[in-house]
């Protein structure tokens, strides 16, 4: 380390002694007046000498200069200021006024950037240095709570891809925004370009939420996420930043899970309530027969479930290849806790190294960032090293090139976030007598009577260990600008992102299970997803009388996404040896093997007016016609536009004399956007095709070979054209109190029009070909985005600040393809869908029975109306048609997973040297489906483990001698059913409103407290300034969720069911960041 | 650069702009990847294919259409539609498991059940392979006019197959032929009732069977005496019994498989049933199963893949669990003859429900029973194919909820383990056991059927007998037949020997060997529709299965004038509207 700052520093004090044989140095520092604090990046002039320089980081300079000299500072977001210095001084301490806030601050807003203040279109400039603070490995959770009308559903495991919406869900299919990052446009629906940058090389975040993002046409209906990346600036300097935490996994019986006697007695009432008792004995493969029952020693003995007695443990048998399993599973009698098994406290680290700087004539950042975050479920991780080099060069005065160019490596091993039967799902099913390893040192499963059908967890997730997955993503651009004739600039960019994945995994054949794997095998998969553009771009900008201020832009745009797959398996290895495992090494017989690949592209011409009259008066108009080849020839081109304008009230002479308010815009936009992320590249062609498994027939009875067969696979439509969404904006910018607070509000309503969406045609069409997008399908979202954004001093040691983001939106369907009105998603494991997307109802809408209480007796049953399988102690539904008898008309829409409204909330609080910072995020008003319970609280549905209220605070009939219809209750106030054998209509054999819940939730996302140690104490060791902190992530979560998280993720058109979600975990940081 | 004239510049640039965009146009032209287009398949070669595509779907998988809930709502097999709702058999494994099926076993299943659509969707897509087959053979132009003949005969023969499967199951379906195109827009079909639905269906098959050669390359495919055998069971359907008699006559007394083999019932009762002895002479029309092909057991019979003891290697899930009621039907007098009167009921066979494995437990050695029991009905203490002894409960998932029996048609031999079964799936029930659609024993009763309503009871009872004289072949005896000494049941078949003079009696017995004959096959349910016999028979099931411990059958009951048919789903209902009203009428009571 210390060696290469002496590389470094060198040459740059070679160049200051040269600097300094002409003139004396002027050096200073550069301050900001309201609070003090260094400004970095500010400009300094000596007026009337060609001489220059630029603050660093600490918002020193040092300028060379002769004589008395007037100095020039500026800096973006404060005014300019002359400051005269003898020639007797050579210090300068330069304290800059804040302008306002914000106005003042560049803007990237598409192709072109503006300064905040003559925006017209709604835009989330996201608070960088806030996002950051919070500590995970994908970007896209680190927004979360940082921008208004932003939605964004992650979990707590590493790497996983998040849901990210921009002013809620605007599409049945793919609702993800368009992500930009540094001019390189995403491939449609992809946030990978995003998601895996390296934290601390992000330099801005800002979300176009309006019409306004018509600039990028077709794709900029979901919102646009523009990111751009730290360039290099100031001095050169060397920062190293790094974190060091602990997750720590909730404890505790988190589940609520029964003990392996609750088990055993909930076998027994079930079987009582069933009436399969015989006077009260009751048969079990697992607990005996009797009037009670039993815990056995052994859970499996061989071919004996529910076995005391002597074992001979020379009889094991855990390998196929030795001949009959034979296996000897001690019942674990006090219980095993399979929550606690998995998870364990997981450390998580960070290490970023940047060089950066500016010369006269070049900007250059290289940093380099490895992050190794495990996640709290065993063998889960995501491990990452990042590099980049960002250069940029001006050649002569008005041309510039440059490049921004990352590289990543990564591995991730995650479980299905969300879904049915994954690892965490498992800790809840696998029954607690269960061992973690049987007597001869396998793994205990769910193999012998009343044991259930899941699998063994840690089994699965230990012979998981060895698949691997290694991803490297190329992504980048390389630009050249040319300035002419004073007003014009041309530039040109490339840009792409080449992704290049790989892996291979493991099948064991496990014996301990229920329901075992019929041979070992092994897969591997490799391919590369890439897509690139190029994008031409002429601008001119003048402002004419002082008064008239214009910028024009046009461009021309190629775009091209396209990716190639290949895979294959094999089964039946001799060995389990993974270091014998390769595809050759198997069984040809059942071998496997696939490849696919896609492409399409897409060229668009594109421009953009922006108008200002005496800064007062904005205007923006924009338009682009989008061509794809998604679609058919005659609907291959698309217009859209936008029109914007904004009234800087402030600037009007009336208004001057408001003390109270510093600013004030008022704006509206109108625009026509479009989405094509949903339409496939096959949509416009009727093709012809097959594969083994879904055409080719064994016409001659051989048992293993097949003849070849086609079919039709997709059914082409060339008529389908453009999505056309049309958002109206009307917002506010204001700034008030004397510059302290910051305002923006935004009310929108955005129509969706000529949906994409699969079209819903008849199953006499043959639905087995795929089906084409058509347009057809209309939604409406209607919504308010309000930011805060208050800062104060209160003395010179102690100021503070406040950001606040609300977002809160109504989605309705307006019309759905297909005569029916509404389709269906989110299938479960049995009952089918549980989410109906219908007209006139927010998307995801639960859709089901709704319970109206349990039936206590008979003459309750024969008072409400007729339903199947009513019985005492079942669940009661409402008549909502009020016909006297329960069927399918009954079903109504009972749950909305869409929140009321979405809270983010920083804090900042600076005194002296200490800094507290805290992320706050709340999600309101959404329903959750809890599905977990559907198999946790109902005894029937597989004899996994099941929940303590199934055996406490279940519906108790007085007197089981009685016919069922006449029994009546011993506990009529039950909240839960009958724990009963038998799976109808009347408990959970339909989808019901039982799993409903409230999944409102805060989290505290992060709470960091930090020091900034005396540059005077670090300058020794060749430090310019070092902050450490101490960081609590997911510190805690105010909700009434019943589940293990309230945030849980899942498709556009079926999100809130909780099939198992990986929680965060709260996490204990250290950090350190040094500059050289 | 110093005396640039933007003059020039702009235009040139915007120029170039607008000249780059116009050349780039083609760069939208990008082929469809990875799929054929229509022109590439119109000749024989890509018409055959379409049409081995058609056959492709009679394994009740294979495409995206209906797989929402598995392919046990699809199977080929309908186990779920004709067997258990026949009462041939329980659900099986745990009650919430698969528990669609519940409604349907107690004919009270809704139209918005999910198995319904899937079922719908599944064969309707069957349908349209076989037209497109139909329609590009049109458009190709070197295909011979014999092999326009066989394709187009072929292709009806499939599109009949898939109609048929959904009338017996929904009756009033709408029939849609090649003119029925998603292109065109034509697709609100009506449904016009059960029978011109069945006429329709009727016509495909007369047409296949008049068009059809004998011989047909490939024991997969469709032959004249396949078509012909379909043709009688839909005049069955259509109580057309006359001409019933006559094809099926025929079929019986000439027709041969597709390679040539004439038809004749197989020496073995269980060879009917062994991967190992698939398409032999008495397999009329079979779906070929295949397994280790490189598809990951998509050709296996997916359908059926749950429906194996629980436990252990003979596969998984422990669903389709035969009833009480079937396990006694096979129950015979002292002259080894079935009880007509149901009285087999009263006393039911003694079975291990309620005794937990390690208790000990001997199977009945006294109560004469049709041999063809252990063929079909999996119990414990007898020999269960090679894999030894039933054991009892530690193969059942839930005896409490789903009785003792196990599931034995389908089944392969332990040692065919990775032969007929896949090595590549998540159980050893994905095999390679054919599904016998028509086989010459169904046959042999339908002829026998229509013979008694036509006034041939003596054929008929010669019929019958023909079944039962294999039925009693020692040699196929279970114990013998695994190289294991049998157990001791009492094994008793006779024939009957009395000459049949009253109708009813006749058609009693007739039907009672149907039942037992074909049991887990996935006929009765329709069998009982045609012969209007529901609100007696299943009724009186239920009541009886209740009776002995299933207490799923609580609440069961049948419906004449509803129950017969499965309700149109409501997903279709409500797809197939024309000026805001379906163009489906669905069925009564629904």
């Amino acid at each position: 380390m210390r060696k290469f700052l002496r590389l470094i520093t060198v040459p740059l004090l070679l160049w200051g002694l040269v600097a300094s044989a002409q003139s004396r140095t002027i050096k200073g520092q550069v301050v900001s007046a309201n609070d003090g604090k260094a400004v970095a990046g500010a400009t300094i002039s000596v007026n009337g000498q060609k001489v220059s320089a630029i603050s660093g980081d600490d918002g020193s300079f040092a300028v060379n200069a002769s004589g008395n000299v007037t100095l020039s500072v500026k800096s973006v977001g404060f005014s300019g200021k002359q400051v005269q210095v003898p020639g007797s001084q050579n210090t300068v301490r330069v304290s800059l006024t804040e302008e306002s806030s914000q106005l003042n601050e560049i803007v990237v807003t598409g192709y072109t950037a503006q300064k905040r203040k003559e925006i017209t279109g709604a835009v989330s400039v996201v608070n960088v240095k806030d996002m950051k603070s919070v500590p995970s490995g994908t970007a896209e959770q680190m927004l979360q709570g940082q921008a208004s009308g932003l939605t964004i559903i992650g979990s707590g495991s590493p790497g996983e891809p998040s849901n990210v919406f921009v002013r809620g869900i605007t599409s049945f299919g793919n609702s993800t925004p368009l992500v930009i990052v540094d001019g390189v446009q995403s491939a449609p629906g992809d946030l990978s370009l995003f998601r895996d940058l390296s934290a601390s090389d992000i330099e801005s975040v800002q979300v176009l939420k309006d019409g306004q993002a018509a600039i990028y046409g077709a794709r900029g209906s979901s919102g646009v996420i523009i990111v751009t990346t730290r360039k290099g600036r100031g001095k050169p300097s060397v920062t190293y930043e790094s974190y060091y935490g602990v997750a720590m996994p909730k404890t505790g019986n988190v589940w609520n899970k029964l003990d392996p006697q609750g088990m055993a007695d909930l076998y027994w009432l079930a079987a009582k309530n069933s009436q399969q008792d015989v006077n009260g004995v009751v048969t079990s493969g697992q607990y005996g027969t009797g009037t009670s029952p039993v815990l056995p020693d052994y859970i499996k003995y061989g071919t004996k479930s529910g076995y005391t007695g002597p074992v001979d443990l020379t009889k094991y048998n855990n390998n196929y290849s030795k001949g009959d399993i034979f296996l000897i599973v001690p019942a674990n009698k006090k219980g095993t806790d399979w929550w606690d098994v998995m998870m364990d406290p997981a450390p998580m680290q960070s290490h970023t190294i940047t060089a950066s700087g500016a010369a006269d004539k070049s900007t250059y950042l290289y940093s380099l960032n490895y992050l190794d975050q495990k996640g709290t479920l065993l063998n889960t991780y995501l491990k990452r090293y990042t590099a980049r080099v960002n250069t940029t060069w001006n050649i002569k005065n008005n041309i510039r090139i440059g490049e921004n160019l990352t590289v990543f490596y990564k591995e991730n091993p995650r479980i299905g976030n969300n879904q049915e039967g994954n690892a965490i799902n498992n800790t809840a099913w696998e029954q607690p007598i269960i061992p973690v390893y049987d007597a001869g040192g396998g793994f205990g499963g769910t193999a012998g009577s009343q044991l259930g059908n899941s699998s063994n967890p840690y089994a699965n997730q230990m012979r998981a260990k060895d698949n691997k997955n290694f991803n490297w993503q190329v992504q980048g651009n390389v630009f050249a600008e040319v300035d002419f004739a004073k007003h014009f600039t041309v530039k040109t960019v490339f840009g792409g992102r080449l992704d290049n994945y790989h892996g291979f995994y493991h099948n064991y054949r496990s014996y301990e299970n229920a329901e075992n794997g019929s041979s070992n095998g092994y897969g591997e998969y490799g391919g590369y997803n890439n897509n690139y553009n190029w994008t031409n771009t002429l601008s001119y900008a003048n402002t004419f009388k002082e008064k008239h201020s214009i910028k024009l832009m046009a461009g021309y745009e190629m775009l091209k996404v396209s990716g190639r797959q290949v895979g294959g398996s094999r089964v039946n290895y001799f060995s389990d040896n993974t270091d014998y495992l390769s595809l050759n090494t198997g069984s040809p017989i059942g071998q496997n093997n696939y490849s696919d690949y896609y492409k399409t592209t897409g060229n668009s011409i594109l421009a953009k007016v922006d108008y200002a009259f005496n800064d007062k008066y904005l205007i923006g108009l924009n338009g682009r016609r989008d061509g794809s080849s998604v679609f058919g020839p005659d609907n291959r081109y698309g217009n859209f536009w936008s029109a914007s304008a904004g009234w800087v009230v402030s600037q009007e002479d009336f208004f001057k004399n408001i003390k109270f308010v510093n600013s004030l815009k008022i704006r509206g936009s109108y625009g026509i956007l479009g989405s094509i992320s949903n339409v496939g590249a096959l949509n416009q062609y009727t093709t012809y095709g097959g594969s083994g498994g879904s055409s080719y027939y064994d016409l001659n009875g051989t048992s293993n070979t097949t003849v070849l067969g086609f079919y039709a696979t997709n059914l082409g439509n060339t008529a389908t054209g453009w999505e056309k969404d049309k958002i109206l904006d009307i917002g506010f910018d204001a700034t008030v109190l004397n510059n302290k607070l910051d305002i923006s509000f935004d009310w929108y309503k955005k129509t969706i029009n000529g949906l994409l969406f699969q079209d819903q045609a008849p199953a006499v069409v043959g639905v087995g070909s795929q089906l084409p997008q058509v347009n057809i399908g209309d939604m409406q979202n209607t919504g308010i985005d309000l930011g805060l954004n208050y800062r104060d001093k209160i003395n010179n040691d102690l100021s503070y600040t406040v950001g606040v983001n609300v977002g809160a939106y109504k989605s309705t369907i307006i019309n759905i393809p297909g005569a029916a009105g509404f389709f269906e998603a989110a299938g479960t494991h049995n009952t089918g869908n549980q989410v109906r997307n219908a007209i006139g109802h927010p998307v995801g809408a639960f859709f089901g029975y709704k319970i109206a209480g349990i039936f206590q007796n008979a003459a309750e049953v024969a008072s409400s109306a007729t339903q199947d399988a009513a019985a005492p102690g079942r669940f009661k539904y409402v008549d909502v048609n009020k016909d006297g008898k329960i069927n399918d008309a009954d079903r109504t829409f009972f749950g909305n997973p869409n929140p009321a409204f979405t809270l983010g909330l920083n804090l900042g609080l600076t005194y002296k040297k200490f800094d507290v910072s805290t992320v706050i995020y709340g999600s309101f008003g959404n329903d959750v489906l809890n599905e977990t319970r559907y198999f946790q609280d109902f005894v029937t549905q597989f004899q996994n483990s099941k929940s303590i209220p199934v055996l406490t605070e279940s519906w108790l009939p007085a007197d089981r001698s009685k016919p069922r219809a006449e029994w009546t209750a011993v506990n009529p106030n039950a909240k839960y059913p009958i724990a009963d054998n038998e799976s109808t209509f009347s408990n959970n054999g339909v989808i019901n409103d039982f799993y409903k819940e409230d999944g409102s939730y805060v989290r505290v996302k992060q709470l960091s407290i930090g020091y900034t140690i005396e540059p005077s104490t670090l300058k020794r060791y060749g430090i310019d300034k070092a902050r450490i902190y101490v960081q609590g992530a997911n510190l805690f979560t105010l909700t009434n969720y019943s589940g293990l998280d309230p945030e849980v993720a899942g498709s556009s058109v079926s999100f809130g069911v909780d099939y198992g979600v990986y929680p965060p975990s709260k996490t204990f940081n250290v950090g350190v960041s040094l500059t050289f | 650069m110093k005396k640039y004239n933007f003059k020039h510049i702009i235009p040139v640039a915007l120029s170039s702009l607008v000249i780059l965009y116009a050349c780039n146009k083609s760069y939208l032209e990008v082929p469809a990847a990875g799929a054929l287009s229509q022109d590439v398949l119109a000749n024989k070669v890509g018409v055959e294919a379409l049409l081995v595509g058609a056959y492709s779907l009679l394994d009740g998988e294979g495409s995206s259409a209906g797989t929402g809930n598995g392919p046990w709502a699809t199977s080929s097999s309908n186990w779920v539609y004709g067997s258990v709702a026949g009462g041939d058999a329980h659900k099986g494994s745990d009650p919430g498991d698969q528990n669609l099926i519940t409604p349907i076993e107690k004919w009270n299943a809704t139209a918005s059940n999910g198995y319904l659509d899937q079922l719908w969707q599944q064969r309707y897509d069957g349908v349209q392979r076989s037209n497109e087959a139909i329609r590009i053979l049109k458009l190709a132009k070197d295909v011979t006019p014999a092999d326009v003949t066989r394709i187009t005969a072929e292709a009806r023969f499939l599109r009949g197959h898939y109609h048929f499967e959904l009338a017996k199951n929904f009756g009033n379906i709408p029939y849609v032929d090649e003119t029925v195109t998603y292109a065109a827009g034509n697709y609100m079909v009506a449904n016009a009732g059960n029978a011109a639905a069945l006429a329709k269906i009727e016509a495909d098959f007369k047409f296949a069977y008049d068009n059809l050669p004998e011989s047909m390359n490939g024991v997969g495919r469709a032959n004249k005496w396949a078509a012909a055998a379909y043709l009688g069971k839909v005049y069955m359907f259509e109580k057309k019994y006359a001409e019933a008699k006559a094809i099926l006559t025929s079929v019986i007394t000439s027709g041969k498989t597709s390679l040539g083999v004439k038809y004749a019932l197989t020496d073995k009762f269980s060879d009917v049933f062994n991967p190992a002895k698939k398409n032999s002479s008495e397999h009329i029309f079979s779906v070929q199963m295949t397994v280790n092909d490189g598809t990951g057991a998509a050709n296996a019979n997916s359908g059926d893949a749950l429906n194996f003891p629980y436990g252990g290697e003979t596969g998984c899930c422990g669903f389709f669990q035969p009833s009480f009621s079937l396990a006694n039907s096979f129950k015979v007098n002292a002259n080894g003859l079935p009880f007509l009167d149901e009285s087999y009921n009263d006393v039911p066979l003694k079975s291990d429900m309620g005794i937990s494995a390690d208790k000990d437990f001997t199977p009945d050695s006294v109560t004469p029973l049709d041999p063809r029991i252990d063929w079909t009905v999996g119990r414990r203490g007898v020999p269960f194919l090679d894999w030894g002894i039933m054991p009892g409960s530690t193969w059942v998932r839930d005896q409490g909820s789903a009785g003792p029996y196990e599931p034995l048609k389908h089944l392969f031999y332990k040692a065919q383990i990775g032969i007929f079964t896949d090595g590549s799936s998540w159980t050893n029930g994905f095999t390679a056991n054919n599904y016998p659609l028509i086989r010459l024993a169904d046959v042999m009763l339908l002829a026998a059927e229509a013979e008694v309503e036509t006034g041939g009871l003596e054929a008929a009872r010669a019929y019958v007998n023909l079944i039962r004289t294999r039925a009693s072949n020692k040699a196929g005896y279970v114990g013998l037949a695994t190289g294991k000494l049998a157990s001791p049941t009492n094994y008793q078949i006779g024939l009957y020997t009395a000459a049949w003079t009253d109708a009813a009696t006749a058609r009693k017995a007739v039907r009672f060997e149907r039942k037992i004959e074909l049991a887990m096959e996935g006929h009765r349910f329709y069998d009982i529709t045609r012969w209007g016999i529901g609100g007696t028979e299943l009724n009186a099931y239920a009541k009886s299965e209740l009776k002995q411990g299933y207490s799923t059958m609580a609440g069961a009951s049948y419906t004449t004038g509803k129950s017969e048919y499965l309700p149109l789903p409501q997903n279709q209902v409500d797809k197939m509207q024309k000026d805001g009203k379906s163009v489906l009428t669905q069925n009564p009571g629904y």
